[in-house]
């Protein structure tokens, strides 16, 4: 108790410094801080697998301003966001809604781009906010009813607090502010990206947006739309402040080969042809008049440059020098429509020898009657693989039947030269460092004491591998598990498999989904190399103008990948089953009750009187058989039979009364209810 | 027929029973009925055993119901009754206060403040309609001061009379209509509805209505005329706020229902390839907005926000004029201009969810329409070039200067909508805003009597516009209140099975609290104060009313009750009821053959 008024005092003396703060810097910062900025840039980037990456990048900058006129005045950036950021208090946020799995072996998992724009299948949401600890979830479940409403999805499950959780450290180092939530069955369309896009300045109606065709956006292998925002509004001193709004939309779409596909040698075929009207359908018709930057970029990858330097070397022995904007132009491998404007060169990166190429054209010059349209025709078939991540993450389930099962995540070795492991020796002994942060719903219930360890197959201690562990265990209809492990493999590991045994719970029946048989979704596993950080340096004439896509790439983010979504079948009742219950219990119930009164107010000598009675009066052939049968059925010895004229008129008065009561019944029923 | 407990009576046929016992008693046996009569006395044991199966039914079928029961908060449906029965009975009057100040009329010693008091009562009879509308006033009083030379004199009723000095006005240049307010405000206090009437020299008459709660008449004029004047003054313009018939009406009040209006201000440029405009919202709102805000503060809690748009189009069309050079859209085409698709004016997130959000959107048109000009049904140029749209908003359309492309590049200059443009241009939203809440936006009030100016406040509302608000908006907000309570009652009333938490029931109790402090407070012509309350009273209610709780799922019918419950008591109640029934009915059978057999002992004994 005591220490509480201390405690109290502390935000206050940090509220005033910072009003104190605020009210000084006003006057120089509303003036300084500058515009709000808007830039847009593609990246365009061949796949392995004759696939095209298209890789979306708005960057709007609002600068912090003064509190007061904050999410209420804009020119460029958008007022929903702004006012969301205000009102939620949110630090930092992130919602991807994505179609599709990112192919890790096909398309890399190691730079930039996949290690911050791969995600999960359907909605990923995360985000930190700026408020006291047990403000969050409250803050939490009024984001996610806002931003439910804001892009039409249904984001609002994300409220339930089964649902969402709060990673210690193993998503993001954050403290105790961050939720994160997934929705993996989420299906993603255009009623999303509209809204999407309407928080861009120009929306699709001029620059590179025009390019976003829907149906051929829609067509492609894998789709994900992302919005990034993140504000040092309320942080005290910030040197940088504001809202950076980044909105990303990547597609790996299939260029279709519609040109003579020749196959040029018997088992490689030459890579699809394509242009921007060819895989999106349009062209770029001029820039969005308010971006401050415009531009296109062409990625070649450093397999693919090495292979072509081998070309390059096979064709003209003297030229092995470095390609610049000419060799490119002329190169053995392809050919590019277009003369690209600047060409970077990535600076040496210390996990590889080769490095990739950057052509950039900027979109300033073209117009409608001088639509920009970037082709790229390949001359030769070239076959080169992506760097991928240093450890390959996939799940399964193992087990069958509804009661129990157990989830296995394996890791396999992606053969990353020696060089690019030992760059992360820690004094001797060369370790890989592999965080796994796990979310699973109540009702598949983990058991964490089954967490077992497989290196190369054999059975591992957990204590020699499990460097850190966080579990919360679920809890039901409260909250889901959480499991945070940090690994430590030694640098030669094949392959390592963690499993993990549960078993399946029950949900009350208001709990299940429509479709129940489907099945239910665990949430991807979040799998990141904490040693390994993808970044990719690019050699810039002038540092100063640097676009926000080669800030973005410079910037030095985690190396992580997703696994996939499992599907757990779980044993779903008969939904009608409860009044099928009620009704037979009850059934029962008024049987033995009615039994009971009636044994209870039963005369048995005076029936079998009457019995005998009725026999002595009249023989009728039919009575005296049924009242035999009766006897029999009863197990005593037949009685005569006796006149039954009494018993009937007594029968049909009885049959009259009760009739006469339902018939009252139903009177009263509705009478009542009208 | 017996108890088997008892002796059985021998039944006739069974001859080999009879035994030394019956024999004894041969000489009632023979007239012995079995049907009839019986010499035991009928047993209850039965009948106990089934009644009490019976009454334990019915005591526990309490408990039952409720162990069902569903919780209700409870409602003061009388409360709301009696409410909505006196809003409904009678319109809300306030009573207003006059004050009429002669000076100048020295010639007539007839000229008493008595006779010009009644002659003005008698006029605001007349001019006041038979059913008073709601939130005008009632119960008018009037109090004269007769102000010559030889001294002044006032009418009898003087308690509500501002303090006037005699002679006040003796140097007053009547040409500045300024300097007169304010001399006035310093003379009269500005609390009570005063006109001044100064019988001068033979010049025009002329009348202006000042920035507070008085107005001036100066000229040569009669004292029929200065009567006629003075009350069309009163009642038109203080009272009725200078309106006009085919005017905005005060039904359509443009507050939420939280008693919140967000102005959400939207610079549109419907082609950013020709030109981008953006302005200075922030320097606007301190310097234009922020007294207005102030000033309408009982009436509605407003907040500004602003966002510039791009690419946004209209929807209808435009002809090109060669003789105006410009282009045209007539108010026909108005319906079609805003065009929702484009146009992402966009809800507000800061908002609560029943704000009102009315949108001012200045549209700059683009190259290919420029200038863009309304054209008025009668064929001329509107010079506000905007129009409103009740409940909704305004939009104004801005040409920008001689329509001039920058040049034939790519890259458009950003450029700064100038200040003097900006003042322009609000100037014309602040009319529109004006027009939206009912009130007048040209400052001329053309009444039977000869056409007054009325003075423009730099707040955008005199303080006898925010009168006028007020009553309104009190009048109106009661009403919302009370036909939301009776609704919520009604709906509440008609489902007996819904949940009604208990903050539900505290919403409409403090409602109702709030709604009665409102009529009290209006009775007594505190306008502002009755305003913030029927303010919250309609709130509160409109809370009540849209609570979460009753959309829950957890309301569930009475028919689904039955079904749960009928399978079991169905079929055991009628055991139940038919066994307590026969068994007695039989009792009751029983003791009248015994009573039968009993009188006929006593008839042989």
């Amino acid at each position: 108790m005591t220490h509480l008024p201390r405690r109290t005092v502390y935000p206050f003396l940090l509220l005033l410094f910072q009003i104190l703060f605020s009210a000084i810097a006003f006057g120089s910062v509303l003036r300084e801080a500058g515009e709000e900025e808007f830039s847009e840039e593609l990246l365009l980037r061949p796949l392995p697998d004759r696939k095209v990456l298209a890789h979306f990048h708005f960057e709007t900058r609002a600068p912090s301003s003064l509190s007061d006129s904050y999410g209420r005045h804009h020119h460029l950036f958008p007022k929903a966001i702004a006012q969301l950021v205000q009102k939620f208090r949110v630090k930092e946020m992130e919602l991807s809604f994505t179609q599709g799995r990112w192919n890790y072996d096909q398309w890399g998992g190691f730079d930039p781009i996949p290690s911050s724009n791969a995600k999960p299948p359907g909605v990923e949401l995360w985000a930190v906010f700026d408020v006291p600890q047990h403000q969050v979830d409250a803050y939490w479940k009024n984001l996610t009813h806002t931003l439910s409403g804001l892009f039409c999805a249904s984001i609002n499950f994300l409220e339930s607090s089964t649902t969402y959780s709060a990673p210690e450290w193993s998503f993001q180092p954050s403290s105790g502010s961050l939720r994160y939530g997934t929705l993996p069955r989420e299906a993603v369309c255009t009623e999303n990206l509209t809204p999407w896009l309407k928080l861009l300045p120009c929306r699709d109606k001029a620059g590179l947006s025009v390019l976003m065709h829907r149906p051929s956006i829609y067509r492609g292998f894998y789709h994900s739309q992302r919005l990034h925002l993140k504000s040092s509004q309320f942080d005290s001193g910030g040197l940088e402040s504001g809202i950076v709004l980044e909105q990303t939309l990547t597609v790996v779409l299939q260029p279709n080969s519609q040109s003579t596909s020749k196959t040029y040698s018997i088992e490689t075929k030459l890579q699809p042809s394509w242009s921007l009207s060819s895989i999106f359908g349009r062209k770029v018709t001029g820039r969005c008049v308010l971006a401050k930057s415009s531009n296109v970029y062409l990625q070649l990858e450093r397999g693919l440059v090495t292979e072509l330097e081998n070309l390059q070397m096979e064709n003209v022995i003297s030229r092995a020098d470095n390609m610049g904007s000419e060799g490119l132009r002329s190169n053995p491998g392809f050919e590019l429509s277009v003369k690209p404007d600047r060409v970077f060169k990535e600076v040496n990166s210390i996990y590889s020898k080769s490095s990739s190429v950057l052509c950039e054209y900027s979109i300033v010059k073209y117009s409608d009657s001088e639509p920009f349209d970037l082709g790229l025709t390949w001359k030769l078939p070239v076959v080169w693989s992506c760097q991928q991540a240093p450890l390959h993450a996939s799940r399964f389930l193992m087990g069958s039947g509804n009661e129990r099962g157990a989830i296995a995540i394996s890791l396999t070795s992606t053969e990353l030269n020696e060089g690019f492991l030992g760059a992360n020796t820690v004094e001797d002994r060369c370790k890989l460092q592999v965080d796994i942060f796990q979310v699973v719903p109540w009702y598949i219930k983990v058991y964490f004491h089954t967490l077992q360890v497989f290196v190369d197959g054999q059975p591992q201690g957990l204590t020699d591998v499990v460097e850190k562990m966080h579990v919360s265990p679920s809890e039901d209809k409260v909250s889901p598990g959480v499991m945070e492990l940090v690994l430590k493999f030694p640098c030669g590991v094949k392959s390592a498999t963690l499993t993990l045994e549960f078993d399946k719970g029950f949900l009350h029946i208001d709990e299940y989904p429509p479709d129940a048989n489907q099945g239910f979704d665990i949430p991807s596993a979040v799998i990141s190399f904490p040693n390994f950080l993808a970044s990719t340096h690019y050699l810039e004439e002038n540092s100063l103008t640097k676009t926000p896509m080669l800030s973005k790439f410079q910037e030095k983010s985690l190396v992580l990948s997703y696994t996939e979504v499992l599907l757990v079948p779980l044993t779903t009742p008969d939904f009608s089953m409860p009044y099928n219950v009620i009704t037979i219990t009850c059934t029962v119930f008024a049987l033995y009750f009615g039994s009971l009164v009636n044994v209870l107010r039963r005369r048995v000598g005076e029936e079998e009187r009457l019995l005998k009675n009725r026999a002595a009066r009249k023989a009728g052939r039919l009575p005296q058989l049924l009242s035999k049968l009766s006897a029999k059925l009863r197990g005593k010895e037949c009685e005569s039979p006796q006149s039954s004229s009494a018993s009937s008129s007594f029968s049909s008065s009885k049959l009259i009364l009760k009739v006469v009561i339902v018939a009252g019944i139903a009177i009263f029923w509705q009478f009542y209810s009208k | 027929m017996a108890e088997i407990t008892e002796s059985p009576p021998e039944p006739p046929g069974e001859t080999q029973q009879t035994s030394e016992t019956t024999r004894k008693r041969q000489e009632p046996e023979s007239d012995f009925d079995p049907k009839t009569m019986r010499k035991s006395k009928p047993g209850l044991k039965r009948l106990t055993l089934t009644l009490s199966v019976l009454f334990s039914f019915l005591l526990g079928f309490p408990f039952m119901w409720k162990s069902v029961e569903i919780y209700r908060a409870p409602l003061p449906f009388r409360e709301i009754d009696v409410l909505s029965a006196q809003i409904e009975s009678k319109p809300l009057l306030f009573p207003c206060h006059f004050q009429a100040i002669f000076v100048g009329f020295d010639s007539k010693p007839s000229l008493t403040p008595d006779a010009l008091e009644s002659s003005i009562l008698y006029e605001i009879a007349k001019l006041t309609s038979n059913t008073p509308q709601c939130g005008t006033c009632t119960n008018h009083t009037v109090s004269v001061v007769v102000d010559s030379s030889s001294g002044c004199v006032q009418s009898r009723n003087g308690e509500y009379l501002a303090p006037w000095q005699c002679g006040a006005l003796g140097a007053v240049d009547f040409g500045d209509d300024e300097g007169v307010d304010d001399v006035l405000v310093d003379v009269l206090g500005g609390k009570v509805y005063s006109v001044v009437v100064v019988n001068g020299d033979g010049e025009e008459v002329r009348a202006v209505v000042g920035k507070y709660r008085h107005a001036w008449v100066v000229g040569r004029v009669s004292e029929k005329g200065a009567v006629a004047r003075a009350t069309e003054i009163f009642i038109k313009v203080f009272v009725n706020g200078g309106k006009e018939e085919g005017l905005i009406h005060g039904e359509f009040m443009p507050v939420g229902a939280d008693g919140r209006i967000v102005l959400s201000f939207n610079l549109l440029n419907s082609d950013p390839q020709d030109w981008v405009y953006d302005w200075d919202f922030q320097a606007i709102e301190e310097t234009l907005l922020a007294p207005v805000i102030k000033a309408l503060g009982p009436v509605a809690n407003i907040s500004v926000e602003s966002q510039v748009l791009y690419h946004t189009p209209k929807s209808s069309f435009s002809y090109w004029d060669d003789k105006r050079e410009s282009y045209i859209f007539s108010t026909k085409d108005l319906p079609f201009f805003v065009n929702s698709n484009e146009w992402h004016l966009d809800t507000s997130i800061a908002a609560g969810g029943r704000s009102k959000i009315l949108q001012f959107v200045v549209y700059i048109p683009s190259a290919k329409e420029c200038p863009l000009l309304l054209k008025l049904p009668n064929g001329e140029i509107s010079k506000t070039n905007g129009f409103i749209s009740p409940m909704w908003g305004g939009v104004i359309v801005w040409n920008p200067q001689g329509c001039l492309k920058d040049s034939e590049s790519q890259h458009p200059l950003r450029h700064t909508i100038s200040p003097q443009d900006l003042q322009k241009i609000f100037e014309v939203i602040m009319g529109q805003f004006r027009q939206l809440f009912g009130l007048k936006s040209d400052n001329l009030y053309h009444g039977a009597s000869g056409t007054s100016s009325l003075l423009a406040s730099e707040r955008g509302f005199t303080e006898w516009e925010l009168d006028v608000l007020s009553r309104q908006h009190t009048c109106f907000n009661l009403h919302s209140c009370t036909t939301t309570l009776g609704s919520l009652s009604r709906l509440v009333q008609s489902l007996p099975r819904m949940i009604i938490m208990d903050e539900i029931g505290k919403q409409v109790m403090y409602s109702v609290e709030a709604a009665n402090l409102a009529q009290s407070n209006a009775s007594l012509g505190i306008y502002d104060a009755s305003a913030v309350s029927s303010r919250q009273a309609r709130s509160l209610a409109e809370d009540a009313f849209f609570h979460p709780s009753i959309m829950s799922v957890s309301y569930y019918s009475f028919e689904h009750c039955f079904a749960v419950y009928s399978p079991f008591f169905l079929p055991v109640s009628l055991h139940v009821l038919l066994d307590a029934f026969r068994e007695w009915r039989r009792y009751k059978q029983e003791n009248i053959k015994y009573l039968a057999w009993k009188t006929k002992v006593k008839k042989d004994s």
